[in-house]
């Protein structure tokens, strides 16, 4: 395919449409309404620049935009690096996915800071805004550098999001979240990138292999580990994941648009860059990293699946299905490297790391937008006080299980198309291993979200199951009260930490709902308790006393400014996973393999 | 060992002054360090001023030297002294005086409010306010 | 006619020091007018040799001989200077620029903020001569003259606000400044005792061996090394390396505000620029490259990283936000040091040399820029709330959401985040350090990141995300028009009860916010301008000259 290069302030555009958002979302802070709007007329506009150009980069063409087209600037940002950003088929990939979300989210964030009433509005709006033009600039970076710009910037922006709610424990997510996104950006991806300028005086995608094979290949594993260590603390690989399930203190629209699309993705994109553009395929396998990274993310998505089991609080286990799901991405792409030494199935695992991405993102964002509605409407949070809500919000719920399904890889829904290429790919490549543990993980998939489900529509508050494998303490349930004042944190290690963020989350839960009940700690004296468990039956979350009402399959469960962006997303997600081809990312990706397997 | 006899020899015949310029330069530092009285302290700085003044004088006192500004034909013949660092010195002289007498004032300001000029003592007054 | 530029500069503010006084028997508070007239003109000046500097291809390299050709070199340039040369090229060049940039922003500051009274404009002046001689002098005695100036009126305008602390400050400084400078003369005077030149370029090329009267090259010569350990040593004192730096956290913090702000983005500045003038030009990267010489650079190089290791840790432990700020430049001024090293250890290739060099000039104009408008915040906040400590900041962005911006931006740029001119000096500096394989001073370049993230993500999360602590603060008064008005409330503050915010220090804090992001973008100007200083390190020239 003959690639041809366009100069247009096309890209430049679609990053800083929102940036001027955030001028006029702050000078309208007296009236939502207007402020609101601008979000939404920012994020319609930024898909509609995003959309303009994918066109063209189908056929081929890439639309550029560097410093030195302003003019008097030549260009240069650092020696050896111009601050470029090039709309390419596999920057359109993330952009187009990012752009097109945000207008859902746009939508959904009005209804829920207002259904919430949360204060601080206008910096929300605007950080959001803020965190939307980093990540389009991530996606349309033409060099290591500039991505590291606006990767730097995407830390900085989101930060006040995750700290919004200014309580203790918002806080203290936020300082662990600087601390491991600046871990990962200003320290891992800085120094890879600046090992990878001085090793081959550029750092431009797609130049650098050819110097990268003829370096030290000590240098250049560890240039490649530092960049993918530094990539994959926002893509939660572990053990660099612990900031995403601390991070779900913040509004849900943030958890579901950031910490399932935006931020997470751009970790999961940067990997994608470094292993397809800045290395290549066959030097990530000659130098044996992408088997390395392959493992790595293995182990995260059955351990993060193990985690997820016992995660009680619903946007907990979501975070953990987070850090499982996004390990799918990075072992495609992992795979990739061994693949192209076996020389059999690159292009598969590359299709089905890459589709992986926007179908992660379409059912973790409805899951996400799914339990925010839950909670705007019912105060509910933990799974456990969800039995029997699928007859409060039904629709909801629906489009939840459907999700849900696609998470676990079931036929017609968009998780099963990336999945299957992931399976077919690792097979071929000679490493059927992985393909095991990809099954694996399928069945904990449908085991943590089958529970939800079925609780959800198929029990009811007074008359549920036990929930063993969040009630009990690992190992078995101790017998009679025995257990009560013993020190619970025994054989558990992996949940210790867990126990502590989930006392310190349900203390944020209440002063949301405005009643502050520090009688919480108390609760340690019951005889069945497991550390991961809310034990705080408390009257704002949960069923009211009679239980669920009943709300019809109209709507009548809620306000339709949440409830239309789950629907129309939930659509989507089944789009993908019905007609791959006709939703533009699979042709999308099939370009930007062509591209680099040729 | 002859050769560390040799050494101190020279030094303790013709190079005496640098001998003198080192001790000059560690007592000063000494009392800068050592002592807790402030007006100590700027007399300690004056006396490693000295040392290195002393060490530049020493230091113009050349065999053989010439002329800088009008040369004459040739090399000259036995000592001369340079007119040079001596210029250096009396700039940084001056200096010196300044310095000094910034550092009294501050020193008049700061016993006028505390009432002490020992560092220690000082702390202590600071450290209760 | 731009020859005499040099001379100008330094006379003209000295000249004009006397002026605040001298009216100043006829009038009251004319110091700030005057000093206003005196530092528009030398803006002017400067601007003026920047353009002939930098106006032709390349950099042209202006010289001015004090007291006329007489003195001065003759003919063939095997006869000596003996009069005093002014120097004014690429790098020098640039650091008069910042003078002159600073010196006339800080008194929008001290307009109402600084102290008052026609003494302190005098002081104010005469620093900014002595500033000024500092970077365009190429003697090495008349160097230390101008430290000392320098140093001299800092001890004074340090204390310039009449109270005891700042005395004891200042006194202390003055101690262990005047040792430092005393121990660069004593080392200049080695150097002096080997060569018999003063002028920095020939003192370079006597000890590069070129006069036919030395024998060979003097770069192993032993006392040619302890030249260059009394010079460090002394000149690491004036920029504040651990484990000299002590004077600098009371200094500032005990000076008044405006001073803090000068002093912040100048002293430190001139400390540390004398010694990469030092180490570059005169002794050059083959003074190390013989023998074991290379060892007393990484033993600096050691102190440095030690420098921005602990000075990050001290400033993240600090209660006070002007002592936190004053560690931060201990560790800033620790990675430039490590930089100048850097550019001339035998390790490195022409490359390393070339980026490191980038990196120093970039990070000097950088820090001055940023740690000067992070004080000038302060001082405004200070000024306006009555907030001095961390714990005093909770909730403050809502009442002051301009200057709690401008500290956002300038506290990201001192970490280094993209896209500031903190980022590019902080970049340079690292893949500098990377070309010399020196693997634990490149580990302590890129960890600086997240040392200074430590005390600056305190700080920005206290801002922005701590509502005021009850009883904490005798500064969280309420306001009288609540926090719904952003935009108006920091002007409107003039009457608040600590206060005396004026537009002034506002202004100033949100230009040095903006400006240090748009010079993030100037970054191939910025290296353009740095390429001769580069050229002339790399051939080991005593002279920075045109370059390309």
């Amino acid at each position: 395919m003959v690639e041809h290069v366009v100069d247009s302030w096309r890209p430049l555009a679609a990053v800083l449409i929102s940036t001027v958002a955030i001028a006029l979302i702050v000078a309208s802070h007296r009236r939502p309404n207007v402020r609101e709007a601008w979000s939404v007329i920012a994020s319609v506009g930024k898909f509609a620049i995003v959309a303009s150009m994918l066109p063209g980069v189908l056929d081929g063409t890439e639309y550029r935009w560097s410093l030195g087209m302003v003019p008097g600037l030549d260009g240069e940002f650092v020696a050896g690096a111009e601050f470029a950003l090039r709309a390419d088929p596999l920057g359109m990939l993330f952009a187009l996915l990012a752009s097109f979300l945000w207008i859902f989210t746009a939508f959904y964030s009005a209804g829920y800071m207002r259904g919430l009433d949360e204060p601080n509005q206008t910096r929300f709006f605007a950080s959001f805004a803020a965190s939307l033009s980093a990540a389009i600039g991530i996606a349309f970076a033409e060099n290591l550098v500039t991505i590291f710009v606006f990767y730097e910037l995407l830390s900085v922006a989101t930060y006040p999001l995750v700290a919004h709610d200014e309580t203790d424990e918002a806080r203290a997510a936020g300082r662990k979240y600087l601390a491991y996104t600046f871990f990962g950006g200003g320290f891992l991806v800085l120094a890879g990138t600046a090992l990878v300028f001085v090793l081959t005086d550029t750092t431009t995608f797609g130049a650098t292999a050819a110097d990268l094979a003829e370096a030290d290949p000590a240098l250049a594993r560890a240039a490649f580990g530092l960049l993918a260590a530094g990539f994959g603390v926002k893509a939660g690989l572990m053990p660099l994941h612990s900031w995403l399930p601390d991070a779900m203190v913040a509004p849900t629209p943030v958890s579901g648009l950031l910490h399932a699309v935006a931020v997470v993705k751009s970790g999961a994109f940067g990997v994608a860059r470094v292993v397809l553009e800045v290395f290549e395929p066959d030097l990530v396998g000659e130098l044996g990293v992408g088997l390395a990274l392959a493992a790595v993310a293995a182990f995260t998505l059955t351990a993060a699946s193990i985690i997820a089991l016992r995660a009680d609080r619903l946007k907990r286990r979501l975070a953990f299905s987070t850090v499982s799901q996004l390990s799918y991405i990075v072992l495609g792409l992992g795979l990739a490297g061994p693949a192209a030494v076996a020389g059999s199935g690159t292009k598969t695992v590359i299709i089905g790391g890459l589709l992986h991405i926007p179908a992660h993102a379409f059912m973790k964002l409805t899951l996400f937008f799914c339990a925010g509605f839950i909670h705007v409407e019912t105060h509910t949070d933990y799974i456990s006080e969800m039995d029997g809500i699928g007859k409060r919000m039904p629709l909801t719920m629906a489009a939840f299980a459907v999700a849900a399904a696609g998470m676990a890889g079931i036929p017609l829904v968009a998780g099963f198309v990336s999945k299957w290429f992931l399976l077919i790919g690792a097979v071929e490549a000679n490493q059927a291993i992985f393909a095991v543990v990809l099954l694996i993980s399928g069945v904990l998939n449908i085991a943590y979200f089958w529970p939800i489900v079925y609780g959800a529509f198929f029990e009811s508050h007074d008359d549920a199951d036990g929930k063993p494998l969040v009630e009990f303490p690992l190992g078995g349930r101790a017998s009679g009260g025995a257990s009560a004042g013993e020190p619970k944190a025994v054989a558990d290690g992996g949940a210790a930490d867990d126990a502590h963020d989930d006392d310190a989350a349900a203390t944020d839960e209440h002063q949301e709902g405005g009643h502050h009940d520090t009688a919480d700690h108390e609760h340690a004296g019951h005889a069945v308790h497991s550390d991961d468990q809310h034990e705080d039956h408390d009257h704002h979350g949960g069923p009211p006393p009679g239980g669920w009402e009943r709300a019809g399959w109209t709507g009548a469960e809620g306000s339709w400014l949440m409830l239309g962006p789950i629907l129309a997303i939930v659509a989507g997600a089944v789009v993908l996973g019905v007609v791959p081809y006709q939703a533009m990312f699979l042709e999308l990706i099939e370009v930007i393999t062509e591209g680099v397997v040729g | 060992m002859t050769e560390t006899l040799l050494f101190v020899g020279d030094l303790l015949t013709s190079q005496y002054t640098y001998l003198l310029v080192a001790i000059l330069l560690v007592v000063g530092l000494y009392i800068v360090v050592a002592s807790s009285n402030l007006v100590k302290k700027v007399i300690g700085l004056n006396l490693f001023q000295t040392a290195i003044f002393l060490f530049f004088i020493s230091a113009a006192y050349v065999q053989g030297g010439q002329s800088p500004i009008l040369p004459s034909e040739g090399a000259g013949e036995g000592l001369y002294a340079s007119p040079l660092p001596q210029v250096l010195v009396l700039t940084a002289i001056v200096v010196g005086v300044a310095l000094t007498a910034v550092g009294l004032a501050l020193i008049v300001r700061i016993y006028s409010e505390y009432g002490t000029l020992d560092e220690e003592t000082l702390r202590e007054v600071r450290a209760d306010e | 006619m731009s020859e005499l530029l040099p001379a100008l500069l330094i006379v003209l503010p000295i000249i004009g020091a006397t002026l605040p006084l001298g009216v100043g028997l006829l009038r009251e508070n004319v110091g700030w007018s005057i000093a206003a007239l005196v530092l528009s003109v030398e803006a002017g000046l400067t601007a003026w040799l920047a353009t002939a500097v930098y106006g032709g291809e390349g950099a042209t390299r202006i010289v001015h001989v004090l007291g006329g050709e007489t003195f001065g070199r003759r003919g063939a340039t095997e006869n000596f200077v003996v009069g005093i040369e002014l120097v004014a090229d690429a790098f020098s060049g640039l650091m008069v620029l910042l003078v002159a940039g600073v010196a006339l922003g800080v008194l929008a500051f001290a307009r109402r903020g600084g102290p008052r009274g026609n003494a302190f404009y005098s002081g104010y002046l005469l620093l900014t001569g002595g500033l000024m001689g500092l970077f365009l002098t190429g003697d090495l005695f008349n160097l230390f003259v101008f430290l000392e100036i320098v140093g001299l009126t800092t001890y004074g305008l340090v204390a310039s606000d009449r109270d005891a602390e700042s005395a004891v400050a200042a006194l202390k400084y003055l101690v262990i400044g005047t040792t430092g400078a005393s121990l660069y003369l004593l080392g200049v005077g080695y150097l002096f005792l080997r060569t018999g030149a003063l002028n920095m370029v020939d003192v370079s090329r006597s000890l590069a061996g070129e006069p036919e009267w030395i024998d060979g090259a003097l770069y192993g010569d032993s006392l040619v090394l302890a030249a260059f350990g009394f010079i460090a040593v002394g000149l690491m004192t004036k920029a504040a390396i651990y484990p000299l730096h002590t004077w600098q956290p009371d200094a500032y913090a005990a000076a008044p505000d405006a001073v803090t702000v000068y002093i912040s983005a100048l002293v430190s500045t001139g400390g540390a620029y004398a010694f990469a003038r030092v180490t570059w030009t005169v002794f050059t990267p083959e003074f190390f490259a013989v023998g074991q010489n290379a060892r007393i650079l990484e033993l600096v190089i050691v102190l440095a990283c030690l420098s921005v290791v602990l000075g990050s840790g001290l400033a993240a432990m600090q209660r006070r936000l002007k002592r936190l700020f004053a560690y931060s430049s201990v560790s800033q001024f620790g990675l430039i040091v490590i930089g100048v090293c850097v550019a001339v250890h035998p390790a490195g290739g022409t490359q390393a040399t070339r980026l490191a060099v980038y990196g120093v000039v970039i990070h000097l104009l950088g820090h001055g820029l940023i740690k000067g408008g992070l004080f000038a915040t302060v001082g405004a906040l200070a000024h306006g709330t009555g907030a001095r400590r961390v714990r005093e900041y909770a909730g403050l962005a809502k009442r002051r959401p301009f200057l709690s911006g401008s500290m956002a931006v300038l506290g990201l740029a001192i970490v280094g985040v993209p896209p500031t001119i903190g980022f590019l000096g902080k970049w340079y500096l690292a893949v500098g350090a990377l070309n010399t394989r020196l693997w634990p001073v490149i580990f302590v370049v890129f960890a600086s990141t997240l040392l200074t993230l430590l005390y600056v993500a305190r700080l920005l999360e206290k801002l922005y995300f701590d509502g005021p602590a009850e009883g904490a603060a005798p500064a969280a008064e309420p306001e009288p028009e609540g926090p719904g008005a952003p935009g108006g409330a920091d002007g409107a503050m003039m009457t608040d009860g600590a206060g005396s915010l004026s537009y002034g220090m506002i202004a100033l804090a949100v230009s040095a916010a903006v400006l240090t992001v748009l010079l993030g973008f100037a970054g191939s100007a910025l290296t353009a301008a740095a390429e001769p200083i580069a050229q002339a390190v790399i051939e080991a020239a005593p002279e920075v000259s045109a370059g390309g």
